[in-house]
């Protein structure tokens, strides 16, 4: 399963809040909280091809602009799957990647998922309708490493069209 | 083993971080912070370590110029039980879902000022009558217990009552603060007439008032246990185990330590006043300030030699982008973005820096090599160098916390060097299998 990952600049490793206004980048490969990540990914055989990372003040300067681009840029790189997260109770990151999860999914052109914190309740009110959002715990809460079995869980049942897709999304998603 | 360690811990830091008490008492006290801070800050300017500077100024402004400023002083340390049960009261009627919030406040207001001495016979005046009146004595640290106990107890009462709607309900179209006012009256009454009987049932003991029994009894037992030297150890090796999983450790370790930590670095400040000695070692400003630089995990000293020696891009730019908030003690661009968390590359030395320093700052504490720390609370972003410097008065303990950075260094430096390398042979990796992704550029994107 070929896999691309959509990151703020706090998760890409690119700096924290003093570098909110990074420009759309794209890094071959997993990079940053990706490591947190890799041996659940591993689990399911998901290799991650690029990582595609945006701050959070860039994406708010001008939020249709950044999604369209990220979008048509995961259309070119033509991935299996896209995690758009995790987003922790960051507010601005749910927003992108609810936007981006919506976008992809309104236009067929992958499959794609996001996690976030239930402190992000708008975004959950708004978008957990139409695209699926994984449950996971605020920045410093407990059950991370959970939410990201639970994660891997979904990509892999997702991907491979398992029986009990249906019911685990039931369990873990918004 | 770190999923066995995860799954024995996860459950004690959803009940301590979870616990509506404890995290009323957490946040209660942080709310007395701002006011602790400004108070710390005048006390430093009124005893500033340099003595040519207090000389000066009394020179220009007089003798008992610093008289106005430890008024302010006076309100931040010697009242703290009382802004703690104002705080605590507040935060624990949140927790229980109480919308009048602020009435809750001031329920355990009301109630720990009904249970503190107010008759003072072995003060007399001239005249020969007693002072009658609040005692800063009684307002400050040795009060700070029986403020959490009474911030919840009081609040808890307040809530219950008001859950079973023993209220007074207005007619309609009545102002909603006069209906609040009404609504909040019996529940208020049940609490202080149960305080008065509290307070009555004490003043028949050789206790006298809940004070002194809750002093002897809890207060000081536990601050008994805060003076040994395994607590400090402890506090720092759980806050950052807890980090690596993901959870917040300070958050979840402050709602036990936190309270001892401010009762031993009250107790500082009332010895320096009063001339006698200052004892406890473990203060906040010790734990701030001697065992964590840079944030949780002690990363200054990791974020520095990532901007330094860093070989992989990766580690490089992280590095130099983490270094400017890591002066201030802040890490977070590196706890997920190194990562930290779930890395377990990263967690013996995330675990045993501080713990390092701890054992370091302590016996250079025991041993005279940097004086105690004082009762002053400093912002915990004050930088490495000025902060040893204003919570000890010694230039000696700034240039202590340069060797203990220097410690820092060490101990990360061979777990840096694998994971470098490790970021590095990946780069190399990519860079070396040329295909499309290469030529990709976001410029001139369009998605139709």
């Amino acid at each position: 399963m070929k896999v691309v990952l959509v990151f703020d600049q706090g998760l890409a490793g690119l700096g924290g809040k003093g570098n909110t206004h990074l420009p759309l980048t794209i890094q071959k490969g997993g990079i940053g909280s990706y490591l947190m990540l890799k041996p659940h990914f591993e689990e399911i055989h998901a290799e991650v091809i690029a990582t595609l990372s945006c701050g959070i003040e860039t994406f708010m300067d001008n939020p249709d602009d950044v999604v369209m681009k990220l979008c048509a840029m995961i259309k070119k790189l033509n991935p299996d799957f896209v995690l758009a997260g995790p987003c922790f109770d960051f507010k601005e990151f749910s927003l992108m990647s609810a936007r981006v999860c919506k976008l992809l999914k309104e236009k067929g052109i992958s499959q794609a998922v996001t996690m976030m914190s239930s402190d992000n309740t708008k975004v959950i009110l708004d978008y957990a309708k139409e695209i699926d959002i994984i449950k996971m715990p605020k920045k410093g809460g407990t059950g991370l490493k959970d939410s990201f079995v639970e994660l891997s869980k979904y990509m892999d049942f997702k991907y491979n069209q398992k029986a009990e897709f249906d019911d685990l999304r039931k369990q873990i998603c918004y | 083993m770190f999923d066995k360690l995860e799954k024995t811990l996860s459950p004690i830091a959803d009940a301590l971080s979870k616990n509506k008490v404890l995290v009323a008492i957490r946040d209660g006290f942080m709310i007395t912070v701002p006011i602790v801070i400004v108070g710390s800050i005048f006390l430093l300017i009124a005893s500033f370590p340099i003595q040519n500077w207090t000389e000066m100024l009394a020179s220009v402004f007089g003798q008992g110029w610093d008289s106005y400023l430890y008024r302010v002083v006076s309100i931040a340390f010697d009242t703290v039980a009382l802004l703690a049960a104002v705080g605590i009261g507040y935060c624990y009627a949140r927790e229980l879902g109480v919308d009048n919030k602020i009435a809750g406040a001031m329920i355990a207001l009301a109630c720990f000022l009904i249970i503190s001495p107010q008759k003072h016979p072995l003060f007399v005046n001239e005249a020969g009558r007693a002072f009658s009146g609040f005692a800063f004595a009684n307002l400050g640290t040795r009060g700070m217990f029986l403020a959490m106990i009474t911030g919840i107890l009081s609040v808890q009462i307040f809530a219950w009552a008001l859950k079973r709607k023993l209220i007074i309900r207005l007619p309609d179209g009545v102002p909603p603060a006069v209906m609040d006012s009404f609504a909040s009256l019996i529940p208020a009454a049940i609490a202080i007439v149960i305080f008065s009987i509290v307070n009555i049932i004490f003043a028949n003991t050789h206790y006298e008032y809940a004070h002194n029994f809750i002093y002897e009894i809890l207060q000081a037992p536990l601050i008994g246990l805060g003076k040994t030297h395994l607590f400090e150890v402890i506090y720092q090796f759980l806050s950052t185990l807890f980090w690596f999983f993901g959870i917040n450790g300070p958050a979840v370790t402050n709602t036990i330590f936190g309270p001892i930590h401010k009762a031993l670095t009250l107790e500082n400040y009332n010895a320096a006043q009063a001339g006698l000695q200052m004892t406890n070692i473990y203060t906040a400003g010790f734990s701030d300030f001697f065992c964590n630089f840079g944030g949780g995990g002690s990363t200054l000293g990791l974020v520095i030699m990532m901007s330094v020696i860093g070989k992989s891009n990766r580690i490089k730019t992280l590095g130099r982008l983490s270094l400017p908030a890591g002066i201030f003690g802040i890490n977070e661009p590196i706890i997920f973005g190194l990562p930290i968390v779930l890395n377990p590359i990263m967690v013996i030395p995330f675990i045993l820096t501080p713990v390092a320093n701890t054992v370091l700052a302590t016996l250079a504490t025991v041993f005279k090599i940097i004086p105690i720390t004082n009762g002053a609370q400093l912002p915990w972003t004050m930088p490495i160098g000025f902060s040893g410097f204003l919570i000890t008065g010694s230039i000696v303990a700034s240039l202590f916390q340069f060797f203990l950075l220097f410690v820092d260094m060490a101990i990360y430096y061979p777990f840096l060097r694998v994971l470098d390398k490790k970021y590095l042979e990946e780069e190399k990796n990519l860079v070396d299998v040329k295909d499309e992704i290469d030529e990709l550029s976001f410029d001139d994107l369009a998605l139709d």
